[in-house]
């Protein structure tokens, strides 16, 4: 590629034609334009006449201009004319692609990709040999040929970590390994890390270094926090440039299991500023629902916060033998647990009756010795299906008969009875102190403090399982705090009080540490490594580079306090990890990150990986071509005089810049539906079935009830037509006729949700099984069933038979039944509204509100309606004149319907019960 | 539409059906037109042999008895005769131009100009037709004749083209004191015209010379490297800037009129010029007056 004045050509040589224009000047001006023919009956007039200008009629010197412009556009826009022409890269021998891949660069990846791809290109011309090395996966250096890794570009993916101290020294390792010289081309990914200097030093060494710096600024996504009822919510950037917007997407799964967004909040980083905060408030169950928070459009695990524990509110009952007693409040057994669980669950307290339906995550029972059955077998089911039942023993306990002689399923071990006291006035021994937790105790990792004694216990009876069952002991080895399994749920009993009566236990910090162990409550920030002491976590789900989920299936368990404190790598993923029924999220950046954007020492060249793309002209400069020549014509036909009528005008303006159009990557526009031009008159419509005799049937009916309206009564009906459910615009029929089908098809939500609007909006559907033959008998026919499964999802209000004085019945003509093809199926109206009671002497209630939505029946009115094209009738109704009598009485219906749906209750009004009584002859 | 001299029967009776197919437009356009002149007193204004009531003037010596009006005799004790109005049927003959250069329209909208001049001569032949007067075509093919049938035949004559750029005028075989229109665009040799006119008014005919004229050939609106051609293509003209040659082309045109102007003052014809842009009526109208008053 050739670069001339910025612009580069693909084919430079064509623009040495560039200097034949001026001959195309002297021949374009040597030729005048070709003559007109023209008919002209007073030639004869003509005849003789001399031309005052012996000179020919030149062409013009701007038409003479404007063909060269066109021209000129024509040659240079064939030469291939390309904005910003692709930077050569120069250099020869082997290259090395240096890659952070780190989950910084994962939101711009794919551009990152697509350069990459045009840099391997660019060196499979030059036949330079590639390695690519990954520093945040770094493999040993394999010089190949380009289109070798080409093919292998799509397999590189970003890992959700920065690189690691470990990762830069084996890249180091590789790098020296490597033999001879290169250059290399490192993609950074916008942040900052420690180890980079080394890097660069090793690199300048061997070759030339480029780098390409991504454009965007990065975009990440602190932990969320519980922090006063709403959810605090922090994003970070690399660079403060202009103000921004993000929006944080919090997803989870919905009652069904689905993963969907739950809330969104959006984050505005000030002009300048690198972080953003916003509050979100959520009802406890939404907010308990919520798996993970993202950034909006950002694909990258930095700008994910997955959610644990910390999140959860957990709801606890909790149930003690006393009642309330005001003035004893510290002596409460409940007054120690809920000072430890209150800044973390939400308490619930009452009767385990009213609050177990509730489902809460735990129970406590505080010196609860003896349920009612009921209750009991409740409680015991509730735990088998998973909950956590907390027990502490207390006097009651102590004195009662619980779990002495046999196993109680809701007691871990069997008791002795009494319990005993230690330390006291009356009693030996000083009171005993916690022995430290054994390794397989949950506890594990505690510490336990001095100052913690035990004066009294419940003991429990020493058996084989005993040890199995105690995950706290005290000094002298007595089970201070045993746990059983029940079913998929656990029974624990702390053998001591939940207040200070028995042990300072309640008094320490310990008790609030046990709980939260025995996951009763969750740490509302993120424990520290001490407090994770002695606990190893798996992981349930770990992330990848661009934030999505990713298999966790074989990765070992990571030991506490390196969930907490080393940095995300090979072997700490970004996840939510488990232990003992607590999960903890491990997110990519933690509560007090920073994202420095990178620097790059001086000597190093940097570009950016959004350098102005190239655009080829060449388009441009044909189109523009195009359009002189469209001008050319009409300044042609304005010259010889043929550019006479507007007419011509238009036409070649028309062919002028039809033909031309710029090139635009303006997607083509969605057609809107065109509006039914039905608004003016009244159309009288039948749903389509799909099944064509139906709809023929349906279309000849309203044709003929059209026509009876129309010579009978002041509506005026046009065509009528059918509707498909799916597609058109219900709002401009005031009647639908809906006949059932065995065959039609459900309507979409978006129907039903259209025909409930058309029916709140006052519009009615007639309903027709077709069926009143089978069905007189009240057995439910094929039809009818139908009728339910299509009006299950309607609106439709409680109906009944069409009582004898339904309005229905008056509005037009007189009628008492309603038939069509048949005459003994019974119509179904919306019910009147209870209480409206006949008034003595009157023959109708006083029934003024409303029209009824549906009417449904099966008396195939439209078959008795129904007239062909020449106007009669297309099947025969009944026999002889009784048959006649039935189709009048059909198209009385249809005229006494429509007029109920266009007037209303009108007819129900008192004013004209006078007349009508009088007709009625009463 | 030329008769060839011995026509196979089924192309007669094709072409026959053409001309048939032509015939009743242009009558119905023509009955149109001519049903929107109402026809006024059409006698001759001087007593004579009519059906009219002319006036009732004293019996004179020599008068038949049976002239004698006794209703009006019996009033007084002279003797009245009713006279009735001269009304004497004139024959008036027609010579519609059929030359290529008539067959010409500047615009799609606007009629061809033989279209208008068949048009006006028919109407003016059926109102003649109605006020009595025998109608006929100059020349042998149809000397004048009275009654409707007449009309039909007219009406077919005039659809006959010709191939030529100019027709010559037809003034063979006209009945001397008889009227004359005329209708034609006068493009053509002046002098022709001039014999046809001069030996008409030598055989005291009088009438109307009727110009019609396509919009275009008034106004000229030609630019540009224009060639020129007349219908048939027998002349043409080049000029390279047709729009320098309006003024001259305007000029010859007033002259041609000026020259038709005096040729009338000469034989005590009228002119009348009409364009296809124009109402039809108006030009019946002008046309009926122009012939009534050529009469007197």
């Amino acid at each position: 590629m050739t670069t001339l004045f910025g612009i580069g050509f693909t084919a430079p040589w064509l623009l040495a034609t560039l200097a034949a224009l001026p001959l195309l000047w002297l021949i374009l001006r040597a030729v005048p334009p070709a003559p007109l023919r023209r008919i002209f009956p007073g030639v004869t007039l003509l005849l003789g006449l001399k031309d005052d200008e012996t000179l020919s009629d030149r062409t013009p010197w701007w038409l003479l201009l404007l063909r060269m412009l066109a021209v000129a556009a024509l040659i240079i826009g064939l030469a291939g004319p390309v904005l910003n022409p692709a930077r050569d890269q120069s250099g020869s021998g082997p290259l090395l692609v240096v890659l952070d891949a780190s989950w910084a660069g994962a939101a711009a990846w794919e551009e990152t990709r697509d350069r990459l791809e045009a840099e391997l290109s660019e060196a499979g011309r030059a036949n330079r040999p590639v390695a690519v090395l990954r520093l945040t996966a770094p493999e040993p250096l394999n010089f190949m040929a380009a289109s070798d890794w080409r093919s292998r570009i799509a397999g590189l993916t970003p890992q959700p970590w920065q690189p690691t101290e470990a990762q830069i020294g084996e890249a180091l390792d590789q790098i020296a390994a490597a033999s001879g010289g290169f250059d290399s081309l490192w993609f950074d990914d916008g942040l900052d890390y420690a180890a980079r200097p080394s890097v660069i030093e090793v690199l300048q060494d061997r070759g030339d270094l480029l780098v390409i710096q991504t454009r965007s600024s990065t975009l990440g996504l602190k932990p969320a926090r519980f922090d006063d009822g709403s959810i605090a919510l922090s994003a970070l950037r690399s660079r403060g440039a202009a103000a921004q917007e993000a929006t944080v997407i919090a997803r989870g799964p919905d009652p069904g299991g689905t993963l969907r967004s739950l809330a969104t909040a959006t984050l505005t980083f000030a002009e300048g500023a690198t972080g953003a905060e916003a509050q979100l408030t959520l009802p406890p169950e939404l907010r308990s629902r919520i798996t993970r928070f993202e950034i909006g459009g950002t694909r990258s695990a930095g700008a994910v916060a997955l959610t644990d524990d910390s999140l959860r509110r957990r709801e606890i009952a909790l149930i003690s033998s006393q009642a309330g007693n005001e003035g004893l409040a510290l002596l409460s057994p409940l007054h120690y647990l809920r000072q430890a669980l209150e800044p973390t669950a939400d308490l619930y307290e009452g009767t385990l009756a009213s609050l177990l339906p509730a489902n809460p995550d735990a129970v406590i029972l505080a010196d609860v010795a003896s349920l009612p059955p009921a209750e009991e077998t409740a409680l015991i089911e509730w735990v088998t299906d998973g909950g956590l039942l907390l027990r502490f023993a207390g006097p009651r306990l102590a004195a009662s008969d619980l779990a002495r002689d046999a196993d109680h399923p809701l007691m871990p071990v069997r008791l002795r009875s009494g319990g005993r006291s230690i330390g006291g006035a009356m009693s030996w021994g000083e009171p005993k102190q916690l022995a430290a937790f054994a390794e397989d105790s949950p506890f594990f990792g505690l510490t336990v403090p001095d100052e913690v004694t035990v004066t009294s216990q419940v003991v429990a009876q020493p058996g084989p399982d005993l040890a199995n069952t105690m995950i706290a002991a005290l000094g002298d080895g007595t089970p201070l705090v045993t746990r059983k399994p029940l079913g998929k749920g656990k029974v624990v009993l702390f053998h001591v009080t939940a207040n200070a009566e028995w042990s300072s236990l309640p008094l320490s910090g310990l008790f609030v540490g046990m709980l939260e162990r025995l996951s009763v409550s969750s740490a509302a920030r993120t424990p520290s490594a001490e407090e994770l002491e002695g606990t190893t976590w798996t992981p349930i789900s770990v992330l990848d580079g661009l934030g999505r989920h990713a298999d966790a299936g074989r990765l070992s368990g990571i030991a506490g306090p390196d969930l907490i404190a080393t940095p995300p790598g090979p072997d700490m993923r970004p996840g939510v990890y488990e232990s003992g029924g607590r999960t903890l999220a491990r997110n990519v950046l933690t509560g007090d990150s920073v994202l420095s954007p990178s620097v790059w020492p001086a000597n190093v060249a940097v570009t950016g990986s959004a350098a102005a793309p190239e655009r080829a002209l060449g388009g441009l400069l044909l189109s523009l071509a195009l359009l002189l020549l469209a001008a050319d014509i009409l300044a042609s036909l304005l010259l010889s005089g043929r550019l006479t009528s507007s007419r011509a005008t238009l036409t070649a303006l028309i062919l002028g810049f039809g033909t031309v159009s710029l090139p635009t990557d303006a997607p083509a526009q969605v057609r809107p539906p065109p509006p039914p031009a039905l608004a003016a008159e009244m159309v009288l419509a039948h749903v389509l079935t799909g099944d064509a005799q139906i709809d023929a049937l349906a279309q000849a009916g309203l044709t003929g009830l059209s026509n009876t309206l129309y010579f009978r009564t002041s509506v005026e009906p046009a065509s009528p037509t059918g509707v498909d459910l799916e597609r058109d615009e219900l709002a401009f029929y005031p009647l639908l006729y809906w006949p059932i089908t065995l065959s039609q098809p459900r309507p979409s939500a978006e129907a039903y949700a259209k025909l409930n609007a058309y029916l709140q909006a006052g519009g009615m559907i007639l309903f027709d099984t077709r069926d009143a033959d089978l069905a007189s008998s009240g057995a439910t026919t094929p039809n009818a069933r139908k009728l339910q499964q299509l009006a299950r999802a309607l609106d439709i209000p409680p109906l009944e038979p069409v009582p004898e004085d339904h309005v229905l019945t008056r509005t037009f003509y007189l009628l008492q039944d309603f038939p069509g093809r048949h005459s003994r199926g019974t119509l179904w109206v919306e019910a009147a509204a209870t209480g409206t009671e006949q008034i003595e002497g009157l023959p109708f209630r006083n029934l003024n509100d409303g029209v009824t939505p549906v009417v449904i029946g099966g008396n195939d009115w439209a078959s008795a309606w129904a007239v062909d094209a020449g106007g009669r009738q297309m099947y025969p109704i009944g026999r002889g004149f009784a048959g006649e009598r039935q189709r009048e009485l059909a198209f009385r219906f249809g005229v006494n319907l429509v007029m109920h749906v266009l007037t209303g209750n009108y007819k129900s009004d008192q004013v004209h019960v006078p007349a009508l009584l009088d007709r009625l002859g009463q | 539409m030329t008769q060839t001299a011995a026509p196979a029967p089924t192309a007669l009776r094709h072409s026959a059906e053409v001309e048939a197919g032509a015939l009743p437009p242009l009558l119905v356009r023509a009955e149109q037109l001519a049903g929107s002149v109402l026809l006024g007193d059409h006698g001759r204004r001087r007593a004579g042999l009519g059906d009219d009531f002319w006036q009732y003037r004293p019996a004179q010596p020599g008068d038949s008895r049976r002239l004698i009006d006794h209703r009006r005799s019996a009033r007084g004790d002279q003797q009245y005769v009713r006279e009735r109005e001269w009304e004497i049927a004139q024959s008036v003959h027609l010579w519609v131009d059929q030359g290529a250069s008539m067959r010409f329209g500047s615009r799609p909208d606007l009629p061809q100009k033989i279209a208008r001049a068949r048009l006006l001569a028919l109407a003016t032949s059926i109102l003649m037709i109605r006020a009595g007067e025998r109608v006929g075509l100059t020349g042998t093919t149809l000397p004048p004749r009275r009654g409707n049938t007449q009309v039909l035949r007219l009406a077919e004559t005039l659809c006959h083209d010709t191939e030529a750029d100019y027709a010559l005028p037809e003034h063979r075989a006209m009945i001397p004191h008889a009227r004359a229109v005329f209708l034609s665009d006068f493009l053509g040799p002046f002098d022709e015209l001039k014999l046809a006119l001069t030996k008409a008014a030598d055989r005291g005919i009088r009438g109307v010379l009727f110009q019609v004229l396509d919009p275009a050939e008034e106004s000229f609106p030609f630019r540009g490297r224009t060639i020129f051609e007349s219908t048939a293509g027998s002349l043409r003209h080049e000029t390279l800037k047709a729009s320098g040659l309006r003024d001259r082309y305007l000029e010859r045109l007033a002259e041609r009129r000026d020259e038709l102007e005096a040729l009338c003052r000469l034989t005590g014809w009228r002119l009348g010029l009409h364009h296809t842009g124009d109402s039809a009526q108006a030009a019946l109208l002008w046309l009926f007056r122009a012939l009534d008053g050529t009469g007197r």
